[in-house]
């Protein structure tokens, strides 16, 4: 069994504190999810995530972005990186990081969900053959990504996983799970091409999504329920896990 | 009702050569014992880059050397990946009939397109098209071996004129299988008269609905051949102890192990949206909607044989009752289990259970049906 190496002052950086574990659902309608894997080299594997996680053979980044047309804050956009893990026998995405364009939003997420959400200008370009998603942070492009040539699928056909998002609680540093519900209308599978990806600024640098995989754009209706899982960071699941 | 033993050769980390290959040695007499045993075949799965999984990525090498150390039982090749890129189908039609003449006709071929990202990712493999791959492969594997010449046109191959050898042992030709693990592949394998090699675990009622409608389509069924396999075997996990107490604890950890390990691995419905792919595959990691808490294990299926004799008779009557015609077992995983224990399990299974169920076959016969 494969298992993280990172220790847990290596990922501390950049992590959101967490006053309590109780955050209000929160309804999100009409999401357009942008979601597309790319394999990582082994040497990105397990020295990434946390010892309380396993790595996926291969190591695969998954980068999702939400664009949210409503929510309680607004108008938003989030993207995450995530390392695509096991949390016992479960598929789980680790975010390394994420960021925000909505200040309210991205604080609202860190403080309630434990996202590593920071400001970011986030900007979408939605054509008949492709769809663009650019990230900028002080003037630098920390990512580019186009899908391109859609193809529908059924909205059934594409897989979401729930994160772990590292944070400063009050039980000490845990990974909290976030089980986002999704309720997908209309999915279209994507040839993913990545042009710029700054992986310092997604959490690590030793990020490499070299090598794509697939990628896809859901339009789906996410709920974002009340928290009920932790879990002890450096501890396995099997024992690690606490319920809130 | 007929039993086999099922390699996947998972190999515990920190890896070594030398482990690797006590692994080999340790499958290699579980064969030999169950051949003398009177277990009916013994399966090995192909798989590659599954690391800790399975390290079987060569299965006709370990069945070849299978079939030189065993007498009786049959060779199940079990499954060969039907995809191009991974297995030429000519050179799968070779290699098999290869090693039908080299078991004196044992040889059974289970095919498959394979299910985790992995492997479809390691060779290039574009999930579409496996379903078509494969689909292609059970059709013309029939003709390369029977047909002399054989010239063949087709969508993931082609080939002009030539006289594939040498020719299977078995007439017309072994015995051909496919691994069921997607909801649905048990209808493909009745329509085209082939038989289902349960290779994941479902429970009793869903086992049951699929192998009613198996039996009652393969009636009709466009056979890919002049024979039909109409033979329904499930996947189960074997630790059969006097001691039931002993056989849980021994034999769910080893049933733990493996299925944690299982969870573990890449699936192609994670990691590519596509319609070909319609479930994550055996005992997979749950989608995150249904909110599990992690600390839970995985779901363990209905109806294992880890337990004294009388539960093991009890549990394969069920499957039996419900139309389930062999039971294929792994012996152990991740070497959780001594290999002392792996082989007084299946001695005692052979001695308190085996008998009550078995008829053995001649063993150069394939055990099929003639074609209407």
């Amino acid at each position: 069994m494969i298992t993280g190496t990172a220790r847990i002052e290596e990922l501390q950086a950049r992590r959101p504190r967490m006053a309590a574990f109780d955050a209000a659902p929160v309804s999100l309608p009409g999401v357009e999810i942008l979601q597309a894997m790319f394999e990582m080299p082994g040497s990105a594997r397990e020295c990434i995530v946390p010892a309380g996680l396993h790595p996926t053979n291969p190591a695969a980044l998954v980068l999702q972005a939400w664009r949210c047309p409503e929510s309680p804050w607004g108008a938003f956009s989030l993207v995450q990186a995530r390392a695509q893990t096991r949390s016992g026998v479960r598929a789980r995405g680790f975010v390394t990081g994420a960021a925000c364009d909505n200040a309210a939003a991205a604080s609202a997420l860190a403080s309630g969900f434990g996202y590593p959400a920071l400001a970011a200008e986030i900007r979408w370009q939605r054509s008949y053959d492709s769809v663009r998603l650019e990230v900028g942070r002080s003037g630098e492009m920390i990512l580019a990504f186009e899908g391109a040539d859609p193809d529908p699928l059924a909205a059934s056909d594409v897989q979401f996983s729930g994160t772990l998002n590292l944070a400063d609680t009050p039980r000490g540093w845990r990974l909290v799970q976030v089980d986002p519900e999704f309720v997908p209308s209309r999915a279209e599978r994507l040839h993913p091409k990545l042009s710029a990806f700054a992986p310092a600024a997604w959490g690590d640098p030793r990020l490499d999504p070299y090598y794509p995989v697939s990628a896809s754009i859901t339009l789906a209706h996410v709920t974002l329920p009340a928290l009920r899982f932790v879990c002890r960071p450096e501890e396995l699941a099997f024992t690690g896990t606490e319920r809130v | 009702m007929k039993f086999g033993i099922f390699f996947e050769l998972s190999v515990p980390r920190p890896f070594s050569t030398t482990l690797e290959r006590q692994v080999y040695e340790n499958a290699l007499e579980q064969a030999r014992l169950a051949d003398e045993l009177g277990f009916h075949w013994v399966w090995a799965v192909e798989h590659h880059f599954l690391e800790e999984y399975s390290h079987c990525s060569a299965p006709e090498l370990v069945l070849t050397a299978v079939a030189m150390q065993t007498k009786r039982i049959r060779i199940g090749h079990g499954a060969v990946v039907c995809v191009p890129e991974m297995n030429h189908p000519i050179r799968v039609a070779e290699r098999a009939a290869t090693l039908d003449l080299l078991s004196g006709g044992r040889l059974e071929l289970g095919t498959a397109r394979s299910s985790t990202w992995t492997e479809l990712g390691g060779f290039q493999v574009n999930p579409d098209d496996t379903k078509k791959t494969w689909d292609e492969f059970v059709r013309a594997l029939p003709v390369l071996w029977k047909r002399e010449p054989v010239r063949w046109e087709g969508r993931c191959f082609s080939m002009p004129e030539r006289n594939i050898l040498p020719k299977c042992v078995q007439d017309p030709h072994p015995p051909l299988w496919v691994t069921v693990t997607s909801p649905g592949t048990e209808l493909d394998a009745a329509e085209r008269g082939i038989g289902c090699l349960g290779v994941s675990a479902a429970s009793y009622h869903e086992q049951e609905r699929r192998t009613r409608e198996y039996h009652r389509r393969i009636q009709s069924c466009n056979p890919v051949s002049s024979v039909v396999n109409d033979q329904v075997a499930t996947l189960n996990f074997l630790y059969c102890h006097e001691d039931r107490k002993t056989a849980a604890e021994l034999g769910m950890r080893f049933v733990g192990t493996f299925s944690v390990a299982n969870s573990h691995l890449l699936w192609t419905r994670e990691a590519f949206p596509t319609r070909a792919y319609q479930s994550l595959a055996n005992l997979a990691p749950s989608a995150s909607s249904m909110a599990t808490n992690p600390s839970e294990g995985v779901a363990l299926p209905e109806g294992l044989c880890i337990g004294d004799p009388k539960h093991c008779i009890d549990t394969i009557q069920r499957w039996e009752s419900m139309g389930v015609t062999g039971v294929n077992f792994l012996l152990n995983g991740m070497e959780v289990l001594p290999q002392s224990a792996v082989l007084d399990s299946m001695r005692l299974f052979a001695k308190e259970v085996l008998p009550l169920f078995t008829k053995r076959e001649a063993p150069a016969r394939a055990s099929v049906g003639v074609a209407q």
